[in-house]
């Protein structure tokens, strides 16, 4: 019987570094640098979505820095592929989506507290969407070039 | 039974406890949540490792790439190579598809934003190796990836990619008009 306990115990430990499965979502939220969004290094979080950072996130989706989906529940989901392009390090649709609000349909995998999405289909596409620029101005400042030089 | 749960205490209690920061030699960011973190791992593409979906050599480049960590299994997503230019880590560990390596960096961690193991890469070595390399060569493929962005300034102003976007989108991605508005505000 101990024996019994104690394989399953060690089963269920080894167990807890496996993938998790997977589940079927639907997420409606705004294509993020994730970098940007949790390492503070541009301010507050706040300050890293939408209009004001627009620039920054095609900077950081271009350079290969992970982007996510923060969904309108105010969680991160790390994008993996999206629509069939798998190019989650620097890929072009990516890149296009930057900023975007979107709907996405996919399979969401749970590991080790990160939340990790699979984009089977982007069903719908609001386009640009979150304008912080008023509240923010652009960050970081030299996002955009003065124009006297 | 009280040996069996002592048994599964002790078994539990080095994972737990393992403090990553104890040998490393990573260069602070003064980010307000990084903590130093030298661990092994073997460098996996995450895709494959979460769903299955597995090409050969880890995608070739395209794919983020994940450090999953020996001592206690836990999957790690390296968000940042050390550059401070927007750079992601993916590049600097490609090379190392599929191997044991030792890295040091960055460990992000903030209950506040409900984040954990995500990390900023600054060295890579093979496990036994002796010599480092750093995590710094992003900019580099970016030049020889774009012979012809060329100019003065750094990649992220020059990258044909990303002035598309701006000319078509504005900076604000909300188009010409309001840009215009904004600059003459801004400035």
């Amino acid at each position: 019987m101990k024996h019994t306990i104690l394989a399953t115990a060690l089963l269920g430990l080894a167990g807890a570094a496996q993938a998790a499965e997977g589940e079927r979502v639907q997420i409606t939220g705004e294509i993020i640098d994730t970098w940007c969004y949790y390492s503070g290094v541009m301010g507050p979080p706040e300050s890293t979505t939408g209009t004001a950072h627009h620039t920054c996130a095609l900077w950081c989706s271009a350079g290969g820095i992970p982007v996510g989906l923060l969904g309108d529940d105010g969680e991160v989901y790390m994008v993996l592929k999206i629509e069939g392009d798998d190019g989650s390090a620097s890929g072009d649709t990516q890149l296009r989506l930057a900023s975007h609000e979107i709907t996405a349909d996919g399979m969401l995998y749970r590991r080790d507290g990160l939340n990790y999405l699979v984009v089977e289909d982007v069903v719908a596409d609001n386009g640009i969407v979150n304008q912080t620029h008023d509240d923010w101005g652009v960050i970081p400042g030299f996002a955009i070039p003065d124009p006297e030089g | 039974m009280r040996k069996l749960i002592a048994l599964l205490v002790l078994i539990a209690t080095p994972v737990a406890a393992q403090d990553f920061s104890a040998n490393s030699e990573a260069r602070p960011w003064n980010l307000v949540a990084e903590v130093p973190a030298r661990f092994e791992a073997t460098v996996v593409d995450l895709l494959c490792e979460l769903a299955g979906d597995c090409p050969a050599n880890c995608g070739d480049g395209r794919r983020q790439l994940g450090l999953l960590r020996s001592a206690d299994g836990v999957l790690v997503y390296p968000n940042k190579n050390s550059q401070p230019a927007f750079t992601g880590a993916a590049v600097e560990l490609q090379p190392f598809c599929g191997k044991d390596v030792e890295v040091d960096g960055l460990m992000i961690t903030d209950p506040e934003l409900n984040v954990d193991n995500v990390y900023l890469v600054q060295t890579i070595r093979k496990v036994g190796d002796t010599e480092w390399t750093k995590a710094n060569q992003w900019t580099k493929v970016w030049a020889d990836s774009n012979p012809d962005a060329e100019g003065k300034g750094p990649w992220f102003r020059r990258d044909p990619r990303v002035n598309g976007f701006i000319e078509k989108d504005g900076y604000l991605g909300l188009g010409q008009e309001v840009d215009d508005a904004f600059i003459a505000d801004w400035f």
